[in-house]
């Protein structure tokens, strides 16, 4: 059937609009019109040429009528005038096409169809002329075209009102437009504000490429030799952008690299984990937040090679059983500095623990965060680690942890140790602070948060006297009871109050660096006061953190920027009684929404000369 | 040798041999070319206020010195607008920002 038809036309046709179906039923062909059409145009052409003026040909068929006909030269005559009527028409036809490109505006700008552009003239309504009447696009009113009639949104015109409307529109839109940029921008100065940025001058050149790159990385091709500082920067702002996937992950990847880290890899797979030590076997130092992919092949893959990783930091790799770490550890350990590992739900055991403190003795730093397997008899092994220097502990709410075995850790290894991280650790009572007064003689930094125990008397014992040199981090924050029968707290202050502040400036205000006292509320205003009054030179403090400090008023923050030079950022959040302070510039103050319009920059502390 | 008085203007030379004369005070937003200039290290940059920057071409060079301006014209503004950076130079213009420390 296919077959015949095909034969009896001998073309291939595409799909056929209605229309035509139509015309052809009724034995009208579109293609008959259109050549119909094109033939008067042509003869019209014709005659137009025939009839301009000393033309050549008008002339030369004078001279041939009067020299009589005779075949030969009638012929060259005839040959002739066909040139010159071609030649006509195609100056015509290329008049018109010039006109349909300028009509077409881009739209159908190839235009080398010649028939196609005639249809297009043929077809396409004119626009009405001023002073015509047209039927508005909108509201089909009909209204005189002025010169001044806007164009609708399909191409037809508006109608006065209409015209109007839609300018009123497009004004509130750009309107609309400026203010979220205003917005944009205020809310970019936060965000800064609350990256510790106070913005003073331009970015660097340094950011600012950083920034480009990332913006534009997917087209880079490689990096090249960018410094290891570089790359880490870069990791880290395609990972808060989300934009690290096995493709980025190429980039990173060099021979020779020794130290990689990637801070978001929610979307690599056990194979790009396998594929980042095959490229880079010579890996000291892996650091893999979100690694949930990261699984006993990839620590089967890491033994295999023999990869010299001497600092592991692993986040949320759950998926590698206890079995694996044991091996892993039994095998590699000895060379292992540092480990931290953060969210371990489901494996890495007591027992593992116990393995190991067994095999790794060069341990010089541990940070353990939210291993909800972690128990007494883990922590008790810990203790074992003789090299150890930082030891970070991080509970989980739920987990209950017995003091005695914190005091029992710090008893045995705190005078080795630099830093002592002890957070969310509900449990902590005056017996923890006491171990540390005697366990440790030579910490830099102590952090302990979250104890609903500990008193102000323990703090106020902790600091006085201390063998301790003074400590350049403290971190205090949330240490307080949380009973709702009790809002205000109890009367006798749990956490750290009056009595230890006094004590702790007293022992380490001249070397600290970051204070963090977040929550604890039992501090008098005085106490504040007093230790910001000028006699204790706190020239070192950079970072301090007084959030949900209701005690603390503008005046304070006030002493607090002058007695404290060096002063970076200050957190405030739920401070509500800082109302207008003067901060100066280079400075953040971070969370005060009552002082948003007070603040002025002014003056010019600790600007240098490069910003 | 080294002038009594030290010119204003310092010329930065690019490895394929292009001489921009800048500001001094531009010149020295970049760590790098300030303590190449400073009088005190005796560098014969200092000595004759020309710098020769052998790992920059001149077409990274003179977007460093629109930079060294840029910064030095908005140095103490707020809300400054961010430069543009054209996409196809900002690897290279972020190894020579590194490089210069800025």
């Amino acid at each position: 059937m296919l077959e015949s038809r095909r034969g009896a036309n001998n073309v291939i046709r595409g799909p056929q609009s209605a229309l035509t179906d139509f015309l052809a039923s009724n034995n009208i062909s579109a293609a008959q019109i259109r050549s119909d059409y094109e033939r008067r145009q042509r003869r019209a052409q014709e005659q137009h040429a025939q009839e301009s003026p000393g033309s050549q040909p008008n002339a030369e068929q004078a001279v041939a009528a009067a020299d009589g006909a005779q075949q030969v030269e009638s012929a060259v005559r005839q040959n002739k005038r066909k040139r010159e009527q071609d030649k006509a028409v195609a100056k015509i036809r290329q008049g018109k096409n010039a006109k349909n490109h300028k009509k077409a505006k881009g739209g159908n700008s190839s235009g080398d169809d010649d028939d196609y552009d005639l249809s297009i003239d043929m077809y396409s309504k004119k626009k009405p002329l001023p002073g015509q009447l047209e039927n508005c696009e909108v509201c089909s009113k009909r209204f005189t075209v002025t010169p001044y009639s806007k164009t609708g949104p399909d191409g037809g015109l508006l109608c006065p009102k209409c015209s109007k409307e839609q300018e009123t529109e497009r004004k509130r839109d750009e309107k609309a437009k400026q203010k979220s940029r205003g917005r944009e921008k205020r809310r970019q100065t936060q965000s800064n504000l609350l990256d510790g940025i106070a913005q003073v001058g331009p970015r660097t050149l340094l950011d600012l490429c950083l920034k480009e790159v990332a913006n534009n990385i997917h087209e880079v091709d490689e990096f090249g030799d960018l410094p290891q500082s570089l790359l880490k920067r870069l990791s880290q702002i395609l990972s808060k952008q989300r934009l690290m996937n096995p493709r980025t992950l190429d980039l990173f990847l060099r021979p020779g690299l020794e130290s990689i880290s990637l801070y978001d890899c929610g979307k690599l797979e056990t194979d790009d984990f396998i594929r980042m030590l095959s490229v880079a076997p010579t890996l000291r130092r892996i650091n893999l937040q979100f690694a949930g992919q990261f699984k006993d092949e990839v620590l089967d893959y890491m033994m295999e090679r023999d990869v010299p990783v001497k600092h592991l930091q692993l986040e949320a790799a759950n998926l590698v059983t206890n079995a694996k770490w044991t091996e892993f550890f039994t095998r590699c350990g000895r060379r292992l500095e540092s480990l931290k590992l953060a969210w371990l739900d489901f494996a890495m055991d007591d027992d593992a623990f116990v393995h190991l403190v067994q095999h790794c003795p060069n341990l010089k730093r541990i940070r353990l965060r939210k291993c909800f397997k972690l128990g007494s008899r883990g922590l008790s092994a810990l203790s074992q680690l003789g090299d150890l220097e930082h030891l970070s502990l991080q509970f989980h709410s739920q987990q209950s942890v017995d003091p005695s075995n914190i005091t029992g850790l710090v008893a045995a290894m705190g005078s080795k140790l630099r830093t002592l991280t002890l957070e969310n650790f509900a449990d902590a009572d005056d017996s923890v602070l006491a171990s540390i007064k005697s366990g440790c003689t030579k910490l830099t930094k102590l952090r302990l948060t979250g104890s609903l125990y500990c008193t102000d008397h323990g703090f106020a014992q902790l600091f006085s006297d201390w063998t301790n040199p003074p400590l350049s981090l403290i971190d205090f924050s949330g240490n307080r009871l949380l009973d709702c029968a009790e809002p205000d707290g109890p009367d006798q202050p749990v956490g750290l109050a009056s009595a230890g502040f006094e004590a702790l400036m007293k022992h380490s205000g001249s070397a600290l660096e970051k204070l963090e006292i977040a929550s604890c509320r039992h501090i008098d205003r005085d106490c504040f006061a007093e230790a910001f009054n000028g006699a204790i030179n706190c020239v070192s403090l950079r970072e301090l953190n007084i959030s949900f400090l209701t005690k603390i008023n503008s005046g304070l923050v006030m002493a607090m920027l002058k007695t404290c030079p060096n002063l970076l950022r200050v957190t405030a959040f739920g401070c509500f009684n800082i109302t207008d302070v003067r901060v100066p510039r280079g400075v953040a103050l971070i969370g005060v929404p009552n002082a948003q319009d007070c603040i002025v920059q002014e003056g010019n502390a600790g600007t240098g000369f490069l910003p | 040798m080294a002038p009594s008085e030290p010119s204003h203007y310092v010329t930065l030379i690019s490895n394929d041999g292009f001489e921009f004369i800048v500001q001094r005070d531009a010149a020295c937003v970049a760590g790098t070319i300030r303590k190449m200039l400073d009088p005190q290290s005796r560098f014969v940059e200092a000595m004759t206020g020309r710098c020769h920057l052998s790992t920059l071409n001149a077409a990274i060079l003179e977007k460093v010195i629109e930079y060294l301006y840029y910064n030095l014209k908005h140095r103490d503004a707020k809300d400054v607008p961010d430069m543009e950076i054209p996409a196809d130079m900002c690897l290279e213009l972020l190894l020579a920002a590194d490089y210069l420390d800025v």
